[in-house]
């Protein structure tokens, strides 16, 4: 067993407070300035960020039609397993793509190794970044990082305008609280570790693509 | 106005003629200017290299010599943020802290001089060649010095300015680092000395004849058709025909006194 | 001279002739300069963003214990350990014992400089415990058994050949350097790593106060692998990562992706707090915090150095040094390379041993411009300086050099005097043909320069002769 007295804690403690008798120098700032540009048109920004950061974005007029969007990026995807988050929405949308593949609900589980897909819902949709929220509630944490493919079904409704009021939304929602595990996704997987040239797709899903319902 | 040199303590011993040429200006725009005879070195090589209880003292005598004067102008970004923005924090415990920085206010670099106090962006110069700027670290990152050097040059008659590439990386000399860390500093100095050549200058000018000391010493090591001059002096040829014969006059001999009033 | 400081001038000599290293690392600098150029346009005001994470960074440091207690109530709150270390080996026994208590074989990590810094990999492998580096530029280093050269970029200095050569030399089977292949490679090959690794190693970029989460970024993917999948979760982080709140990351993020790599933010950006809970559908069942001081607490009481502590481990300075670009990541011979490592080196392992990394610079101050928390960099290389002279060894025949020099520059007339002879000497010197021989008074100086012209007389001899009466 880890030791679990921690002597040393008193003894940090103790040197950061001698340590903190004087406030260090600090620059000032000159005046108050707008760090970012308020972002206006939510849905056109969400929509330009995703090419910039290549999430594919698919547009359906409303949630009904997403089992047939679904479905038709199901047809692209090879023969093997999904992992779907076990929700009511989704649930009703599973009836509806029907394509005689076998799911794996996140009831059951988390994704396994051999899983083609996973489809998930999110908790937030961030326009100055064309971010995706997801947090342990949707699905896992493995939901929207194992598979090669990540579909996350979503609504304008979910749309904010940026990073802080993502924030600020999961936190008065409980959903911080509540979690274990919160991920902000921009765009699928990648590195530039070989010669600073991106390659898409290192881990994480080489595709990440949002179903996004007007209504 | 009387204009007080503040002329670096290297400038004095081995490149007289930066100093020489930049009295030519100012007295070509109509200014008084005064040596004081007792200045010797402001501090900086013993403050860079940590020694700044030997500086201390010279910096004090520094406001000693230059305490009363109206104005100071100086041929050196370095030597001037060493003044304005170090001599606070080397005096921070000194009775002369409130001094130093009252001093400071007072110090100039010789094209912020010129852009910014004096006004004066055409100095009546001509100097027919492609010329290529370094921006020397402290005149750019410390004395915030980008586009007045560049003012003054774009004013010269005949002056060709080309921009090189990367001119905002350090030439590699940092004072007592080129001769500690002489292998690291030598390749810096080769890379910037690439860069001039591939701009196709004939020339590179800079604000701190301490860079060009470093540049011109490899760019003759290595016999490049480029050569360097120090700002002042491509400001100070009026000439059209003399260009390149007035510097070679004007440096090489050094003999010749050159202070007589426009 | 110290140790460190002969091996520092060894490599850095050998990197500086390197021109194929130069090539390579230039063409990565461009690349990185283009990606962060345009990432500095997608803010409305840079400069205020840098302001702004200055005082974030600042009101964190100024109250670390006050937050650092903060953190650690809210993360046991929500299930986590969270234990104190002093020191590196304190921080690799608590992990290395709870490894073997439970029953651990394989670690998968992610990339942690702070893992780096205490040696945990080694510490673990004598302990018995396979451990893989997740991160692609850690693995590949990992696989070529030398250190990361970048904190951010491991493998920049290395071409796709070299890497596709070290693939075939030691996974088989690559007739490739495409890196799409290559990458491709390393998936198929780390994907069985993931899902058997009993423990997952992290770092944390930050540790939100307010949450009792710690904020993980990577753009692989591979940090939330190591974080999901495997049963144990051992998060590392100096102390100084803390921040006060959540919406703190607002800002933090998208500033930590535009200087580390010019994005606008990094592909995962993660936050963990505690093992699942009871709810949750999958993620480890334990979870540790393990927070190092190793010398922090120290830097903390330096009050003009404790902004150092603000960095964010972004990478800018390295990239816009012109001596690291140089000599190259692994000259230094630290965990830390370039400016910050210069400046925070001495602090953490001694400025006796250490001091000549903050002369190893010629202070063009590109580093402070590029620091995107407002570190006051090259300032702090000269109060190294200053602290080497006032506390430290430096050569005897520098500090008597200085004596003679303040002596000199004290009177007019013995600079007048001595400049003059100085000056003859050099003129004999030159004449007699001894520039580059031993007795070059130049010394080093004319190993790469002409020899230089000095003039007979000086500024002030030839003012005074006409000038006297003006």
């Amino acid at each position: 067993m880890p030791q679990t007295e921690n002597a040393s804690r008193e003894k940090i403690l103790a040197r950061i407070r001698t340590a903190l008798r004087e406030p260090a120098p600090r620059h000032e700032r000159s005046e108050a300035r707008a760090i970012f540009a308020p972002v206006t048109d939510l849905l056109d920004r969400f929509q330009k960020e995703c090419t910039i950061n290549i999430t594919e974005c698919v547009m359906i007029p409303d949630s009904r039609s997403a089992g047939t969007a679904v479905r038709d990026l199901l047809a692209a995807i090879p023969p093997g397993e999904i992992f779907v988050q076990d929700s009511p929405d989704l649930r009703q949308l599973a009836a509806a793509w029907q394509d005689g593949r076998e799911i794996q609900w996140s009831s059951e589980g988390g994704p396994k190794e051999a899983s083609q897909a996973t489809i998930s819902g999110c908790e937030v949709l961030v326009a100055q970044t064309g971010s995706v929220l997801v947090s342990a509630a949707c699905g896992g944490r493995g939901a929207s990082v194992v598979a090669p493919v990540h579909i996350v079904v979503a609504t304008v409704a979910q749309l904010v305008p940026d990073i802080s009021a993502a924030l600020a939304r999961v936190q008065e929602r409980g959903i911080v609280a509540q979690s274990s595990y919160l991920c902000l996704i921009t765009g699928s997987s990648r590195t530039a570790d070989i010669e600073k040239i991106l390659v898409m797709g290192a881990h994480g899903p080489r595709r990440l693509i949002v179903v996004l319902a007007m209504s | 106005m009387r204009v007080a040199l503040f002329i670096p303590c290297f400038v004095d011993q081995l490149t007289p003629e930066v100093g020489l040429d930049m009295v030519r200006v100012l007295r070509r725009l109509g200014y008084d200017v005064d040596f004081p005879q007792e200045q010797t070195c402001c501090g900086q090589p013993g403050f860079n290299s940590g020694y700044w209880n030997d500086a201390r003292p010279l910096a004090e005598r520094f406001l000693a010599v230059f305490g009363s004067a109206e104005i100071v102008v100086c041929p050196s970004g370095s030597c001037t943020t060493m003044v304005r923005n170090f001599y606070p924090q080397l005096l921070a415990d000194s009775p002369l802290r409130e001094k130093a920085i009252e001093v400071g206010r007072k110090v100039f670099e010789f094209t912020e001089f010129l852009t910014r106090v004096a006004k004066a962006t055409d100095v009546g110069a001509c100097f027919p060649h492609r010329v290529t700027y370094h921006d020397a670290c402290h005149a750019l990152r410390e004395l915030h010095l980008k586009q007045e050097p560049r003012e003054l040059l774009r004013h010269v008659r005949s002056l060709e300015l080309v921009e090189m590439p990367y001119s905002e990386e350090c030439c590699g000399f940092g004072g007592t680092f080129a001769t500690k860390f002489t292998m690291i500093s030598g390749a810096m100095g080769n890379t910037k000395c690439g860069n001039a050549e591939s701009s196709g200058a004939e020339f590179i000018t800079s604000t701190d004849p301490s860079c060009l000391l470093h540049i011109d010493g490899i760019l003759r090591k290595q016999n490049s058709t480029v050569r360097t001059i120090y700002l002042a002096s491509i400001l100070a040829q009026t000439d059209s025909s003399a260009g390149m014969k007035a510097r070679d006059a004007a440096g090489a001999a050094a003999k010749t006194v050159s202070g007589t009033p426009p | 001279m110290s140790t460190a400081a002969q091996e520092f001038l060894r490599r850095s000599i050998e990197k500086s002739a390197d021109l194929t290293h130069k090539q390579i690392i230039r063409r990565g600098i461009d690349q990185y300069n283009t990606a962060n150029d345009r990432g500095r346009m997608r803010f409305a005001d840079w400069e205020a963003a840098r302001q702004r994470c200055h005082e974030i960074k600042w009101e964190a440091l100024n109250n670390l214990d006050r937050y650092l207690l903060e953190f650690e109530q809210r993360a046991k709150e929500r299930g986590a350990h969270v234990f104190w270390a002093e020191n590196s080996a304190e921080a690799c026994r608590y992990i290395t014992e709870l490894a073997t208590s439970r029953g651990v074989h394989k670690v998968v990590k992610s990339k942690s400089m702070v893992a780096e810094e205490i040696h945990l990999t080694p510490a673990l492998e004598k302990a018995g415990v396979q451990v893989v580096e997740t991160d692609l530029g850690e693995y590949i280093v990992q696989l070529r058994d030398e250190p990361p050269y970048h904190i951010v970029t491991p493998a920049m200095h290395l071409t796709r050949k070299d890497i596709a050569d070290l693939f075939k030399e030691k996974l088989g089977d690559v007739d490739t350097d495409d890196p799409v292949e290559l990458v491709a490679v390393a998936r198929r090959a780390l994907r069985r790593d993931f899902f058997s690794g009993e423990m997952g190693i992290s770092g944390a970029n930050f540790l939100v106060a307010d949450s009792g989460m710690i904020a993980l970024t990577t753009n692989e993917g591979n940090g939330r692998l190591c974080t999901s999948l495997p049963r144990i979760h051992v998060a590392l982080a100096g102390i100084e990562k803390v921040i006060p709140k959540l919406q703190d990351l607002a800002l933090l993020w998208p500033v930590l992706a535009t200087a580390g790599t010019g994005q606008p933010i990094t592909c995962y950006s993660t936050l963990i707090g505690g093992p699942r809970k009871p709810n949750e559908v999958d993620g480890p069942e334990e979870f540790h915090i393990v927070l190092l001081d190793n010398g922090r607490s120290e830097l903390l009481a330096d009050v003009e150095q404790r902004d150092v502590l603000h960095c964010i481990r972004c990478g800018a300075c390295l990239n816009a040094c012109p001596v690291f670009r140089t000599v190259g990541g692994h000259s230094y011979g630290t965990t830390y390379p370039g400016p910050i490592g210069s400046v925070l080196t001495p602090h953490l392992r001694g400025l006796n041993e250490f001091q000549h990394l903050s002369y190893a610079s010629s202070l063009c101050g590109a580093c402070t411009d590029s620091c995107p928390v407002k570190i006051d960099l090259h300032h702090h290389l000269l109060e190294n300086r200053r602290n080497a002279v006032n506390g430290a060894e430096r050569p005897w025949s520098e500090r008597i050099g200085f004596k003679i020099w303040q002596w000199t520059m004290q009177s007019a007339s013995r600079f007048r005097i001595l400049g003059g002879l100085a000056r003859a000497a050099l003129r004999v010197a030159h004449r007699l043909g001894l520039d580059g021989t031993p007795l070059d008074p130049m010394g080093p100086w004319s190993k790469n320069h002409a020899a230089p012209r000095v003039p007979k007389k000086s500024f002030r001899a030839l003012w005074g002769k006409n000038n006297a009466a003006n």
